[in-house]
This record gives C-alpha cells, structure tokens and sequence, in this order.
C-alpha cells in the first residue's frame, strides 16, 4: 500500500488494529476464564496486563511510517479547534500578526517597488550609467568637485565616438519633456492634451533591447538633424487614449503645433529610463527637440542637458573605463567657454565621471524616497519587534494555562515530543492565517501608501501589488515568529512533570507572570515610547513646515498653469496674448488681480543663473528668476518694500529692468542701495552683458521651490523682456508664461471652467494644463512630510495599541493566577481598592520600566532622523510629556480592566477554585 | 511479579523472535505472545505494548504479511506470515545471533574463569 494510500485507509486500519487488540484482549480473557477464573476477574487482570491500550495504539501507528504526515493533520485540525475555543485569543494574535506583517509588507512592497526595482530591459545588469548624481535639466556651471553627471550634445557624440568599451550609449534628457508637451492628433474633431514628452538618441530602444508592442522603433536616420519629425508613443498613453488602435502608428500627431508622425509603439511596461510619478507618454528624437521644445542649448557645447547610459562590451574593466572617460571629458571642457574663468579652470583637473550600475535606469527618484522609506522601513520593523513581544507573551500565557492540560495529557500517555509538535503546530497555524491576513492589510496598505505619497501619479510604475518576493518575505517573517514564540512555551510546558504539575495546580500565591513575560512588556512600553516620539516630532515637524511664513497668500487664490508654445504661438506674438489675458480674466466677476508668470511660488520649477553685478567682481554665485506680468506681485501676495514693482510701461522693448528680493540684495549688494544698480550674466565673450538688467524696486522673499531652500536669492523680470543680453537669432524661450495666477475677492464656485472656457475663446488651443488652488499647490509640496507623519503616528499608534494588549493580557494573567491569593486577602478584610492598587501598580511599574528604558533611547535616536525633521535637532519636551501621558494613559486603561476584575472576586468562590 | 526470572531482551532481539515463530506458519498476534513464553520456558513474557508496535513495524518493513483469517475459535483474527525478504532477513539474523552470542560468550567465559 502505498504511503499516501495508507494515510487514505486510516480509518481502516485504525479499525483494524482496534480489531486486532480486541482480538487479543478477549482470547487472553478466555484463556483465563479457560484456567478457572471467574469472568469479571479475569477481564480485570487482562486489563491490568495491557496497561494502556491507548498508548499501543499509539506506538503502533508511530511504527507504522505515516505518523508525521497523519499527526500533522491532527495537530492543525486540532489547533484550529483550539483556537476556535479561545477566539478572543485568536483573534488578538491574529490581529496582531496581521498589523505587523501587513505594516511591514506594505512598506517593503514600496522599497521593492522603488529602490530595489529594476529597468524592464533586456539583461538590466548590464547597463553601465556615466554619472553618478540626478543633477537636473540643463547647467552651464562648473563645479568645485569635478563630478559630472549631465552632458551637452557634444560629449555625447564624443563619447560615443571614442568610447569604444561601450556597445551602445545613449542619451535622455534629464528632464522629462521640458514642460507639457501639448499633443493634438490631426484630423477633425481632435482635442489638444496636455502629455509627457522626452527626448532620447536615436538609439535608446536599442540599447535597452527593446521590441515594439507595434510599428517600429528610431532608427539612427530618425535622429539626425533636418529629419522628420518622428515619436514613439507608451503603451499606457495608446491604450488609455485611443484604446490601442492600431492605425496610430503611422499617422501624424501635432507635437506644440509641429507635425511628427507615431512610428511605434514601446513594449507594454516599459516607463522610460526612471521611475517617476508621470512616465512619459512621448519618446522623440533628441534632433527634434529644438524644433519642438525650442531648445537652443542642443547644440551649445557649454550646455550640459543629458545622461547618459549604455552597455560596455563583456570582459571591459570599468575602473579603466571610467579614468579614459573622465580624460577625454577634461580635455573636452578645457575647451570650453564655461571654463575660461580662472577659478574654473583651478577645478578643471578634477574633473571626471563616475560610472554608476544603469539596471534600474537614473535613479533620481530613488535618491529622493531613499532615507524617507529606509526611515519607514525601521519604524515598520520596531512595530513588528512590538508585534512579536505580543505574540510571544500571548503564547507564553496561554502555554502556562495550558499546563495543567498537557500534564494530564503526558499522564495518559501522550508522548512529550508529540505535546511539543502540537504546540509548535498551533503557533505555525497561527502565524500562516496572520501572514494571510498580514497580506490582505499589506495590499491594502501598499496601495493606500502609494496614494499617501503619490497623489498626483499617472500611470506611476510602482505596482501596489505584493510580488513573489513580498510575499515570502511576509510569510518567512510570520514563520520565523510563530515559530520562534511557539518553541518557548510548548519546551517548557512539556518540561513540566505530570504528577508536579498537576499537585502544583492549586493553591500557591508565587506564581505571577514570569520575568520574562514582564520583560516582554518592558520591552514592548520601551519601543512604543520611541516610536510615540518619533510621531510626535513628524507631526512638529510637519506643521512647523507647514507654518512657515512664505510670504505669500494664497487665499482666493488659483493658480491655471498654460503652455502658450505648445498652443503654437510664437515668441514675437506672446506680448498681444498676454494683455488679452489679463483684459479677459479681469471681465470676469470677482476677479480682483491677475497675474502671468514663468513659474509660481511653492511649485516644483526652479530657473537659475549666474549673476554677476556690474562693476563688482564675479563671485560666482547664482540665482532664481521669474519673469512676470506688472499685477504679478499682488496676485501671488509678495510685497514690493522698496522702490516698485512692473508696470504696464515695462514692455518688450522698453528698458530692461529687474526687481529682485531682499536676498539678492543681501548676497549681491550688501548695504548699498540696490535701486539703480545694474546686473546679468557674466560672460567672458560678451563684454557688458553683465548690466542687461536695471534693479527698480526689491521685494520681500517669498518661498519659491521648497521651503527646505534657505537663502534664496532672487531676481524677477518682465514677462516680455529678454533674459541677460540676447545674441541676435537666439530665440528667448523664456518669454512663453508657465502659469496664470488669479486673485479673487471670493472664493468662485466653478472658476476652473470659467478659467478654461475664457482661455479656449482666445485660442482653442490654450488649454490648461494643469489648474489648482494656490492652496493646494502649497499642500502639495508637503506630501512627502505628511506621509511620513501620517505613517510614523499610525505605526506609533499601532505599537501603542500592540503594547496595551501585551500590558493587559500579562496583567489579566497574574490576576487569574492569583484568583486564590486575592480572595483569601479579600477574606481576610483587604479594601477593593488595594487590591486595585496592588494590581494597578504592578502594571504601572512594566509601564514606568518600559519608559525609564524608552526615554534616553528616543532621545538618543534623534540624531538619526534629525535630516529628514524641519528644524527640529532634539526631542523637545511637549513632544516627549505628550508620549510619556498617551503611554501610561493606555497602560492605565490596559491594566484597570483586570484590575476590577479582581477586586470583583467573590472570595468564597475564589477559595473554591482548584 | 510471578516470574522473578524474568530479563529485559536486549534491543532488535525482539524482533528476531517474532520473525522465529512467525517462521513456523501464519499465526496471530495472541498465539505469537504465548508460543514465545512457552518456547523460552515462561522466562520471557512478550507484552502487548512491546508484541504490536513490532508486528506493525515489521509488517511496514515488509518482513511479515498480514491477513484476516478466522482463529482457532472462530473469530476473526489478523494472521501473520513471513515474506521471502523476512525469511532471508530471518536467515541472515540468525547467523548474525549466533556469531554474536558465541563470540561474547567466548569473552565472558574467559572474564570469569580470570576473575575466579
């Protein structure tokens, strides 16, 4: 028979060997009664002889080879009916498990989705990055350190040419499309969309070992100058937007007003070279990114703007690789305009690349979630440490209860290591159901972080989904506990002697909860404590941030971001559109001001450039500028504190003026009066360009960016007026307005489409872009902060509660244990409320333990998440009285229930209790 | 105890003697007890709690066969036979006994014979 069959025929052979010892039994009995022995007196010795009938049984079916798996099923249908006999127990272990794991694996889904992700590419290993920092968008300045990771047009041939290690590089833009890119696909009845685009090399999709999910990808002919445009559209955009039609490839797209034509389709999956919260829609070629971005810094040599990315030929020394690389890019910048200043040509020789791993493609989103999710990531533990104390007490109690049962089982003739394996079993039972649930609670969550922290994604490729490698993790974890707190107990209930065990079940008064268990609770109040901290200075730290004074208002405030050049305007007609803006959103009741700038404050843009102020000498600094309508000021809420701000006077070719803030006059004036004053860029081959702007008033420091930006030093012009000093056939990009800001006298219910509909009857192809509050635009940049208060308070919340349940059940547990001890007090005339106080305090004690621990460890691990709190170095004292109330708050309510509990003892039943 | 002349049977022994009478033609587990008490003259009493995990272990071995015939007394009883892999284990045993019997008794004639 074979040993699956066996374990199907149990029944059968339990039958059988039932029959087979009954058999036994009664020819031995007749065999007495045969030798003159009365019935009943034989059946009696016979009986006596076979001992435990049972325990035959038993060694029989141990014998018999199907034991492990048989008893296995036993054990589980057993656990299963234990636990369905205890569910209060059940469920709080379950629960426990579940927060604990689900918490764990909902955060590492996200770590493994972000920073252990890699490319969907062919063979990811081996892509090979130049450059090793996210330095972003396009950058003409040298750096002290020499390292470089953004790359003009020209060192990318460069490379390419000489760089006979690598296979095939290519290059991206660094950033993604350069501004919304407005698509409209020709043909009647077509809206214009605002989309993603990005420029690439010909030879991207080549590089990464791409097949198209239709049409074809660039070839190197795609990608040269005066070729048509061509574009590879996502698969997400060709699905979602024209529900994967296939005539798409092939047919024209206008691209802001520029015809190209969809060769292809990229593979399903693939999100271009990064992760970000909005992939690209649009792939084009690099060539036609002056054409339809307007991009004179493409062929600049000075204007660094791309990374670059490829794959080295097997058996190539990268270290090797990497000096050739930083050799041939010294002797490219020597060359340079950007390094004629003697302070850059000091820093010249330490020029060089770093050749970083490419597998997950740049990693600028990485480097951004790193410390915030690593951060995440040990709170997320701590929680789980938390979770297991709990389990690890609760096993603990309910092994020690179970003591009397396990030796009344030992006595039938149980074996030990079939007690042990039961119990182990039970805990193995338990911690699968809670890896389960912790999954459930770990999709769940996964997804709920993902919307936490990437409110604004679009077809963000992170998947909320566990993976395989989630999973496991998760169910490795509840294993490890279940099995890890399981051992304890059962070793030592089955330690215990029967007969002892069974004597010792009654009247005694030292049996407590044992030190461990104690220990356990300690440790679970000490690590809540830290994590209470930890949310309590999130939480500071946030409205702190949030608090800041940005000089700024945003009430009544919206914000309509456009993309003029995308509608097809051109630089010389944005003058008229401008004044028609301001005229028509004026006639619209309520509106009080409007104001038409480059980029708004607390919005993630930033331009900048060097300045240089005429007459003093270079000191090589920078600073932001936004260029702006006369009502700008008004509209975002800055005031003008010296001299003016624009004014209708300040044209296109009137003379050029600038009004900086407070700041720049701090860096760049000292005490001078700024008003007067002249300034631009400083460059070596243009003579004077550094007086291109005149200062004529100066303005407070309104937060632009990110109010992490300290010191910012800034500069404001005429949205009309040319940047520094223009050479003659250099178009000037930055006269097409980024955003429109509308300051209301009340809050216009319905103002985004109002907005829409007035931009739409100066041009149907001005549409917007994107439109908000200012007010939430402000909100926005703080997500990340809010995330993390948000978690760092649910998962001290958690620990909290976990720790009131490991308080109370060890407290519950003494108490039961004691039901004798305290009635034989109560019998003897102790108050109900010592006997309160007795219990109260011995919980308080673990509670005050777990803080004297918890305090200095909080204060201690400050200094770790120090960088990522707003202007908070130590635990203030609001902050750690607040932890310190809400833990012994809960420790107080954990232990008053069984505390009332016994003081409600009946002292005559309690005597009776054995 | 009736039978102070009673000894513990070392390790596998058991086994061998089970095999032994089993040898002699299908016989059930009761009669398997009884002939070994009497074959050793009441010196080894065969428990049941020792008898059946043995039988059960060595009909997993596939050493012994089991069928449900009815006994002497017409009840059903389950009858075990050797399988040819029990009769050569059976054989193999055996030598493997006596060589081993001899072989210590050799020694522990000696031992005494010094010490006396």
């Amino acid at each position: 028979m074979s040993w699956l069959g066996r374990l199907f025929a149990r029944k059968r052979l339990e039958m059988e060997l039932d029959k087979e010892l009954r058999f036994h039994f009664e020819t031995q009995v007749a065999d007495k009664v045969r030798g003159g022995v009365p019935e009943s007196e034989a059946r009696r010795l016979t009986r006596l002889e076979f001992g435990g009938i049972d325990q035959i049984k038993e060694d029989c079916r141990e014998s018999r080879g199907t034991m492990g798996l048989e008893s296995t099923l036993q054990d589980l249908r057993y656990g299963l009916r234990q636990l369905r006999r205890s569910p209060g127990f059940a469920v709080t272990v379950l629960l426990t498990l579940a927060l604990g794991i689900g918490a764990n694996s909902a955060i590492f889904t996200l770590v493994n989705a972000i920073l252990l992700h890699s490319l969907p590419v062919t063979d990811p290993k081996t892509l090979i990055r130049i450059g090793d920092k996210n330095d972003c968008c396009i950058s003409d300045q040298w750096n002290d350190t020499g390292d470089y990771s953004l790359f003009s047009t020209e060192t990318y041939s460069m490379f390419r040419k000489s760089l006979s290690e690598f296979e095939e590089l290519a290059a991206t833009a660094s950033f993604y499309g350069g501004g919304p890119l407005t698509v409209r696909r020709a043909g009647p009845d077509t809206v214009a969309k605002s989309m993603v685009g990005t420029f690439v090399s010909g030879n991207y999709f080549r590089v990464f070992g791409l097949s198209p999910a239709a049409g074809r990808f660039f070839v190197d002919a795609d990608d040269q100058k005066g070729a048509p445009i061509t574009a590879v559209m996502s698969y997400d955009a060709w699905r979602q937007d024209y529900a994967g039609d296939p005539s798409v490839v092939g047919s024209t797209f206008y691209m802001n007003g520029k015809p190209a034509t969809i060769i292809g389709i990229a593979p399903k999956g693939f999100y271009g070279d990064r992760i970000d919260t909005n992939p690209p829609n649009y792939f084009l070629p690099m060539h036609a990114m002056d054409a339809v971005i307007g991009a004179a810094f493409f062929t600049d040599p000075d204007k660094r703007w791309a990374y670059i990315i490829g794959r080295v030929k097997p058996g190539t020394s990268l270290p090797a690789l990497q000096a050739k690389a930083s050799g041939l890019l010294r002797q490219q910048f020597a060359g340079l305009n950007s390094f004629a200043d003697p302070r850059a040509q000091k820093a010249l020789p330490r020029t060089h690349v770093v050749l970083s791993p490419g597998g997950a493609g740049i990693q600028s989103m990485q480097a951004g979630y790193k410390d915030h999710l690593k951060l995440l990531q040990w709170i997320a533990a701590l929680v789980l440490l938390v979770a297991c104390a709990n389990i690890a007490n609760l096993l603990l109690v309910r092994g020690m209860s179970r003591r009397a049962e396990f030796s009344v089982r030992s006595a039938l003739g149980a074996q030990r290591s079939r007690i042990v394996r039961q119990l182990l079993r039970e805990s193995v039972v338990l911690s699968g159901l809670g890896g389960l649930l912790g999954l459930a609670v770990s999709y769940l969550g996964a997804h709920a972080l993902l919307a936490l922290a990437f409110p604004d994604q679009h077809n963000m490729p992170v998947i909320a989904s566990p993976s395989a490698r989630v999973i496991g993790f998760a169910f490795a974890l509840s294993l490890v506990t279940g099995v890890l707190f399981g051992l304890a107990p059962a070793l030592m209930a089955a330690r215990t002697r029967p007969a002892e065990a069974l004597r010792s079940n009654s009247r005694t008064i030292a049996h407590g909860a044992s030190f461990l268990q104690r220990g356990l609770v300690v440790l679970q109040a000490a690590l809540s404590l830290v994590l209470l901290v930890a949310a309590g200075l999130f939480a500071q730290s946030l409205s702190k941030a949030e608090g800041v004074n940005m000089k700024l208002d945003s009430t009544n405030r919206s914000i309509a971001h456009i993309n003029p050049q995308g509608a097809g305007y051109k630089t010389t007609e944005v003058e008229p559109l401008y004044q028609t803006i301001v005229e028509r959103f004026h006639s619209i009741p309520g509106v009080l001001k409007v104001g038409v700038s480059t980029y708004t404050p607390m919005e993630a843009n930033d331009w900048n450039s060097g300045v240089k102020v005429q007459g003093d000498p270079d000191l090589n600094k920078t600073a932001s500028w936004v260029k702006c309508t006369p009502e700008y000021f008004d509209a975002v809420g800055t005031h003008v504190v010296r001299g003016r701000g624009f004014t209708l006077q300040d044209t296109m070719n009137a003379l050029p003026v600038a009004v900086v803030n407070q700041e720049f006059v701090r860096q760049f004036l000292g005490n001078r009066n700024p008003i007067g004053h002249r300034f631009g860029f400083d460059d070596p081959l243009h003579p004077g360009t550094d007086g291109a702007h005149e200062i004529v008033g100066v303005v407070e420091d309104t937060t632009y960016t990110s109010i992490y930006w300290k010191n910012h030093a800034m500069y404001f012009l005429p949205l009309t007026q040319p940047a520094g000093m223009r050479a003659p056939g250099d178009p000037d990009q930055s006269v097409y307005a980024g955003a429109i800001v509308i300051e209301t006298s009340h809050a216009v219910p319905g103002l985004e489409k109002i907005v829409a509909d007035t931009l739409a009857s100066i041009n149907p192809n001005l549409n917007i872009v994107k439109f908000q509050t200012f007010q939430q635009q402000i909100n926005d940049r703080f997500t990340e902060e809010r995330m993390i208060s948000r978690l760092t308070s649910l998962f001290g919340l958690l620990a909290l509660l976990l720790a009131a349940i490991g308080l109370y059940g060890v407290t519950a547990y003494t108490v039961v244990r004691r039901t004798a001890e305290i009635g034989i007090r109560m019998a003897l005339g102790a108050e109900r409320s010592s006997v309160i106080g007795t219990v109260m305090r011995g919980a308080m004690l673990q509670a005050v333990a777990g803080l004297a621990i918890g305090i200095p460890v909080a204060i201690f691990c400050v200094r770790y998440v120090k960088s990522q709190l707003y202007e908070i170095t130590s635990v203030n004292l609001q902050v750690m009285i607040i932890a310190v109330g809400v833990l012994a708050l809960a420790a107080a309510l954990a232990s008053i229930i069984p505390a009332r509990r016994a003081a409600s003892i009946d002292p005559v039943r309690a005597l009776r209790i054995e | 105890m009736k039978h102070e002349d009673r000894f513990d049977l070392p390790q596998g022994t058991l086994d061998l003697l089970i095999m032994r009478v089993v040898a002699l033609g299908p016989i059930h587990g009761y009669a398997i007890a009884q002939r070994i008490q009497q074959m050793s003259r009441e010196a080894l009493q065969v428990q049941q709690g020792s008898l059946y995990p043995a039988l059960h272990r060595l009909e997993y071995k596939k050493l012994l066969a089991a069928s449900w015939q009815s006994s002497e007394t017409g009840r059903e009883a389950k009858f075990y036979e050797l399988t040819a892999r029990g009769r050569a284990h059976l054989k193999a045993e055996t030598e493997n006994w006596k060589r081993l019997t001899g072989v210590v008794g050799l020694i522990l004639k000696g031992t005494v014979e010094g010490i006396s």
